[in-house]
């Protein structure tokens, strides 16, 4: 038995509470206790960029943050990014781009371009490519998704 | 709001070392609450968790009876000026680094090496203090805060009162993961003097991509420039040695001397104050060759602004 | 449903730019892969590996971990005496009994109420082993006195509690061997004016599939089996299963989640398939096994490592005169897929371009690596790389232009080889020509060189290498075929049911357009059914580049038989001949006028809501026009064959041994695009894995043990160092392909890294011919302080 720690924060809008162990991951806390499975393992190390979610308007590597330290904090999931305009933009592009085939690593490119492109509205191709430089795909070859994101940044202005 | 803590009975079975044993997870507000937890000894630090958190699914970090989360101290964040010098809290980002425009004119070496690091999800993530307390010989910002003569500021309870000792950043470190801050200390700052305005730095980061690799080696080189030579010359070593090193010997092989004279001198003097080692990266040898082709690359580089 | 003006548009769907049909739902976080699946009163499995190389294994003591709470199951090779060995040669146990071959070996598994009791009970199992001597390379493992690897006999308890021997012990380290031949050697020799020869080292790599392995084991209350599976090729499996388990293949249903990444790495069954199943028969529970990324690397099939001596000649004409060619394949501790790459090889070395006399010789030789499996080009890259090589020393050495020396040898459509291969539709010629004429390769190729000693650095460089590919399956076993149901509703709503498996590659789209084009629909009249064995007819399987050509024959044909049902009602209803009536938008036209005359949907309910009351429901089956082998090689395997040439621009950072790959120009024999934006992400995709193979991806096995997995070691490639891409494709119109199309799944892997070896050689004048081109493997070439591969002494 490890030891119990009680969290609550705010989770794509709402409030959750939940109880977390100190060696519990948030990707492991968002899959397994909140079944938000849209968030993927993908190495568990920090080098692939599938478990990407946005905490306090940063993008994070979900499997390195510590599930304790979500306490207080505001967390978006792939989930999460339902309704604004930016995230359609960007999902709608990613289909029609053909940025997508097996789509395992996709929704951890899509919370990182969302946050990409909240930072910097017209990215250029070089800034996308090392925005993304910490999500792998081995379907793709990377370049419909680096138009995907270009498409989503003209889509929106 | 107070720290939450959490307890539990120790589990029998469960080795020492592991996150199992964990019975306390703490997340102090203030430096004079997480000063005192340190003195009481047996706490693990917490910082942005980029390398405890693998350290942990695999065993390989060594964790206390109480797990300190050092994030919501927020007098350990923001980036600061003084008169003759920067204080970088031990919280500050590596993408508050990148999205520096001080940074980025002052410390170009610093700065660069914030671009080479990682990614930006681990940019967001990793800070300062914990790139610097991990002590890695690979250390993204290790090298150019050697090259800008980083000094770490160490905090810890003595009796009522905080008291804080300062150190060369190149005399912190002891060994890979290991370095001279005590388990009752905690590092909550660093603090870089402003070079002269004509200074001039480079980072070299030596992979096949721009960011996302773990240095195979990496060089940090300052100097200012005047005519045909180079003064104030500041040289640091990272993955060539147990630790980040500076590199004296090379320095003096260049400092006042005519540039053009000076880079084989200093060349060969490198070669005596790196130490590589071979591993699955690269071998030793490979490791010498790219010291000698690349430092000779960048001072003829730094010759020609 | 579609008004009368809409009939005029008659747009066909083929060669558009097609979004993937399941791209939404993968866009937005909600696609269930099998890691996301979890069933009511599921255990979680872990499996223990061995942590020797090669040893025996003395005693396993689980006694600990029974007693942990929370487990449900702690199981060795005792507790299943009934299991049966797996793979291609049926060489191994799922779980070990007796000797461990490699550290990926499973010894026990664990099933319990959560993943960290599961990773908790495994440390407490104790096992002893008594070491054996390691065998690390092909090289020593074909020494005499060598340690055997599978020296001894496996027994298992037969069904007669007697030992039954399940496979033989062998004398050598020799897992299988290929031996081909045409033509007379020595005579195209004897014709040479130039020969060239050379020793190649191709590297190991792994898939890097980005969803980890991962499978769901449930038996129902009547026993039988239900699994959730990553499978390429659920039909095979389901008889092998039943095999393994004593079952009827009857009571399997293989239900297949959406997969992350195949690329081949599929096409077995793994230890840990069986292992699951055992779990789930014992605790009667679901069993939910999924790997760690380190498990992932460790545990996984790979691209086997090759050794390669290659002969070739020409004459001053510069007609290839001879090729011979031996190899030795590192198999590794046991045999999988990869032992059978020779297939594909000699393929190439043979028939790639004319070549009269060809030999082709190779061993697979069992280690204690990690054992390799069938990966995407399955051998073609290995052989590509040398064949290429070897057209650009021998155009050299008689002064030709590399182009035009591929031209005089390359393959012309109507061809049919001495493997027996018959390339009805080839646009090899064109490809050539078109791939050299957009990247200006023969003015780049002579300035590259003019620039060797000019003091810089930096070297740029350009490079050439074609592929031949089945590009319509491939008959490797006696069926290679595909059937399709086709349901449409009273709403004309088609449900396209397809024996063809999903991998992320766009088969679902793909097949949706072919069946709209025959029905004139709307794609979102389509639903796809692929994934439910108990659903979808046979299909042998996602490989060999197959699933368009075959499925998607299959689909057209289920579709046609849809078509002229619907047309004999509507002509039997309007009082004409069906052939003078066509579908299009939604409706049922005259062809002549292309005047509307009824709504399919409406047609179909009055079909249905009549007297004479039918169903619109039809199946098909296909079976391409090709042929097994004979025992010699020959046959035409293929019903169609795939033609690429790729030139790759790269520049070469001679003080540090950094190739940067530049660009990349290709031209593609496709036959035909069916949905150009799904062909593009398959070239694209593939350009940049064989980029990987090429430059960064280097699967690190020192002694048998992976040294590097993990990400950060194991490098692919990123999107900034990606090249820029210019793709072509030659429309061939193949005319057993579905509206002309043939398979490119594979292709676009297979060039780079043999065009990427040409390009360094022309940027520098350095010729490497060991993979990986890691800057410290490169730098080591240029500064002459490399050992460049040898042949094997006691070969």
């Amino acid at each position: 038995m490890s030891v119990s720690i009680d969290i609550s924060f705010k989770l794509n809008g709402v409030n959750v509470r939940t109880k977390v162990t100190p060696g519990m991951s948030a990707l492991e806390m968002l899959r397994d206790e909140l079944q938000l499975t849209g968030t993927k393992y993908g190495c568990g190390e920090g080098e692939c960029g599938a478990c990407t979610i946005n905490v306090d308007g940063q993008s994070l590597n979900s499997c390195l943050l510590f599930a304790a330290d979500c306490d207080g904090r505001e967390i978006v999931t792939i989930e999460g990014l339902a309704t604004d305009a930016r995230a359609e933009a960007l999902k709608k592009s990613f289909v029609n781009s053909g940025a997508v085939q097996c789509g395992f690593c996709t929704p951890g490119f899509v919370v990182q371009a969302w946050h990409m492109l909240g930072k910097t509205q017209h990215p250029t191709p070089d800034q996308i490519r090392r925005g993304i430089e910490g999500n792998l795909c081995r379907c793709t070859g990377y370049k419909k998704i680096v138009e995907a994101i270009a498409d989503a940044g003209a889509l929106l202005s | 709001m107070d720290a939450q803590v959490a307890t539990t009975e120790r589990p029998a079975a469960a080795p020492v070392s592991d996150i199992t044993a964990v019975e306390t997870y703490v997340a102090p507000r203030s430096l004079a609450e997480a000063l005192e937890l340190l003195r009481a000894g047996d706490v693990t630090i917490l910082a942005g968790g980029t390398d405890l958190m693998p350290q942990s699914k695999t065993g390989k970090a060594r964790f206390q009876r109480m797990l300190m989360n050092i994030q919501r101290m927020h007098e350990l964040r923001g980036i600061t000026e003084e008169k003759n010098f920067v204080r970088f809290g031990a919280l500050t980002t590596i993408t508050e680094l990148l999205d520096s425009a001080m940074v980025k004119s002052r410390f170009r070496a610093l700065w660069e090496s914030a671009d080479h690091f990682a990614s930006d999800q681990l940019r967001n993530a990793a800070t300062i203090g914990g790139n610097i307390c991990n002590a890695s010989p690979a250390g993204d910002t290790l090298v150019p805060l050697i090259v800008f003569n980083a000094r770490v500021v160490l905090a810890r309870k003595k009796d009522a009162a905080v008291a804080t000792r300062t150190l060369p950043l190149s005399e912190f470190f002891v060994a890979p993961g290991r370095t001279q801050r005590q388990p009752s200390e905690l590092l909550t700052a660093v603090e870089v003097p402003l070079p002269p305005n004509d200074f001039v730095s480079e980072y070299f980061k030596f992979g096949t991509r721009p960011a996302l690799d773990i240095s195979t080696i990496a060089i940090g080189l300052g100097a200012v420039r005047s005519g045909d030579r180079l003064t104030d010359v500041r040289l640091a070593f990272g993955a060539l040695a147990p630790t980040p090193i500076r590199a004296p010997k090379t320095e003096a092989a260049l400092n006042g001397k005519p540039l053009v004279d000076a880079i084989e001198a200093a060349l060969a003097a490198a070669e005596l104050e790196i130490n590589p080692i071979s591993d699955i990266r690269a071998s030793a040898w490979y490791r010498r060759e790219l010291v000698h082709n690349l430092l000779r690359r960048m001072l003829d580089r730094v010759g020609k602004h | 449903m579609a008004g009368a003006e809409e009939t005029k548009t008659n747009d066909s769907l083929i060669g558009k730019r097609i979004p993937k049909m399941d791209a939404p739902e993968k866009a937005s976080g909600k696609t269930r892969y099998v890691h996301d699946i979890n069933l009511p009163g599921q255990l979680h499995a872990k499996i223990l590996r061995s942590s020797q190389v090669h040893a025996k294994i003395v005693s396993i003591d689980t006694s600990a971990a029974r007693a942990l709470p929370g487990v449900h199951a702690v199981i060795t090779g005792a507790d299943v005496p009934w299991q049966r060995p797996i793979g291609v040669a049926k060489d191994h146990l799922p779980l070990k009994t007796d000797r461990v071959r490699s550290p990926r070996d499973e010894i026990a598994a664990v099933a319990a109420e959560s993943e960290e009791i599961a990773a908790a009970a495994l440390k407490l199992i104790k096992v002893v082993y008594e070491p054996l001597p390691i065998v690390a390379t092909s090289e020593e493992s074909l020494k005499s006195g060598a340690t055997l690897v599978h020296g001894d006999d496996l027994i298992v308890p037969g069904p007669d509690g007697k030992p039954q021997v399940v496979h033989k012990g062998s004398k050598d380290n020799v897992a299988m061997t290929f031996d081909y031949g045409q033509g007379d050697i020595a005579k195209g020799e004897a014709d040479s004016d130039t020969v060239v020869e050379d020793v190649f080292w191709l590297h190991y790599v792994t898939h890097c599939c980005m969803g980890v392995s991962g499978v769901l084991a449930e038996f129902d209350a009547q026993e039988n089996l239900l699994l959730y599976s990553n499978t390429q090729v659920p039909f095979l499996h389901k008889r092998e299963f039943a095999e393994l388990m004593g079952m009827d293949p009857g009571r399997i249903r293989i239900i297949q989640p959406p997969i992350g990444g195949g690329f081949g790495s599929k096409l077995d069954i793994y230890p840990f398939e069986p292992i699951a199943i055992y779990l789930a028969k014992i605790t009667r529970r679901p069993i939910k096994l999924v790997f760690t990324r380190e498990e992932e690397f460790a545990a996984s099939p790979t691209r086997q490592p090759v050794l390669l001596k290659m002969r070739s000649g020409c004459n001053k004409d510069g007609k290839l005169t001879f090729r011979d060619v031996e190899t030795v394949h590192d198999n590794g501790a046991y045999t999988s897929w990869g032992a059978t790459t020779p297939f594909v090889m000699m393929q190439t070395i043979s028939s790639l371009y004319r070549v009269p006399n060809c030999r082709y010789r190779t061993r697979a030789i069992y280690t204690n690596n990690p054992y390799a499996g069938s990966f995407r080009g399955y051998g073609n890259l290995q052989a590509t790389f040398a064949v290429e090589a070897h057209m650009d020393k021998l155009a050299e050495a008689i002064g030709k232009d590399p182009l035009e020396f591929r031209l005089d040898n390359a393959q012309e459509p109507g061809e049919v080889t001495p493997q027996g291969m018959h390339f009805k539709s080839c646009g090899f010629k064109n490809c050539l020509k078109t791939a050299a004429e957009h990247s200006d390769y023969q003015e780049k190729f002579r300035t590259s060189i003019s620039k060797w000693n000019n003091g810089n650095p930096i070297k740029r460089g350009v490079g050439m290498a074609s592929m031949l590919h089945v590009g319509g399956g491939a008959k490797i076993y006696q069926s290679d075929g595909c059937g399709t149901i086709i349901k449409i509703d009273d709403f004309a709503h088609v449900t396209l049911i397809t024996g063809a498996s999903e991998i992320g590659q766009g088969s679902e789209t793909v097949l949706a357009q072919l069946a709209c084009e025959e029905l004139g629909l709307p794609l979102s009249a389509v639903t796809v059914v692929n994934s439910d064995t108990d659903i979808k007819p046979w299909d042998v399987g996602v490989h060999a580049s197959r699933t368009t050509f075959i499925a998607g024959n299959s689909a057209i044909g289920a579709a046609r038989k849809a078509k002229a049902k619907i047309l004999a009602t509507a002509a039997a209803k309007f009082n004409v001949e069906p052939d003078t009536l066509n579908l299009r938008a939604g409706c049922v036209i005259e062809k002549a006028s292309g005047k509307k005359l009824i709504e399919i949907d409406k047609l179909i309910r009055s079909l249905h809501f009549s007297d004479k009351a039918e169903l619109v429901m039809t199946t098909h089956y296909y079976e391409p026009p090709s042929q097994k082998q004979d025992k010699a090689f020959r046959g035409d395997v293929s019903a169609a064959y795939a033609w690429a040439t790729q030139v790759v621009e790269i520049e070469v950072d001679t003080d540090t041994g950094i190739v940067k790959l530049l660009k990349v120009t290709g031209a593609h024999d496709v036959g035909r695009v069916i949905n150009r934006l799904g062909i593009e992400g398959q070239i694209e995709g593939g350009v940049v894995m064989g980029q990987g193979y090429a430059l960064t991806e280097n699967l690190i096995v020192e002694n048998g043990v992976v040294r590097n997995p993990n990400f950060r070691d194991y490098k692919l490639v990123t999107a900034p160092e990606i090249p820029e891409i210019d793709i072509s494709f030659i429309e061939t119109m193949d005319g057993e392909g579905p509206q002309g199309a043939k398979g490119v799944g594979e292709a676009p892997a297979i060039c780079v890294a043999a065009a990427v070896a040409n390009a360094i050689y022309n940027a520098t004048g350095v010729r490497i011919t060991a993979l990986p081109f890691t800057p410290e493997n490169v730098y080591r070439a240029l500064r002459s302080n490399a050992q460049p591969p040898t042949w094997i002494a006691a070969a």
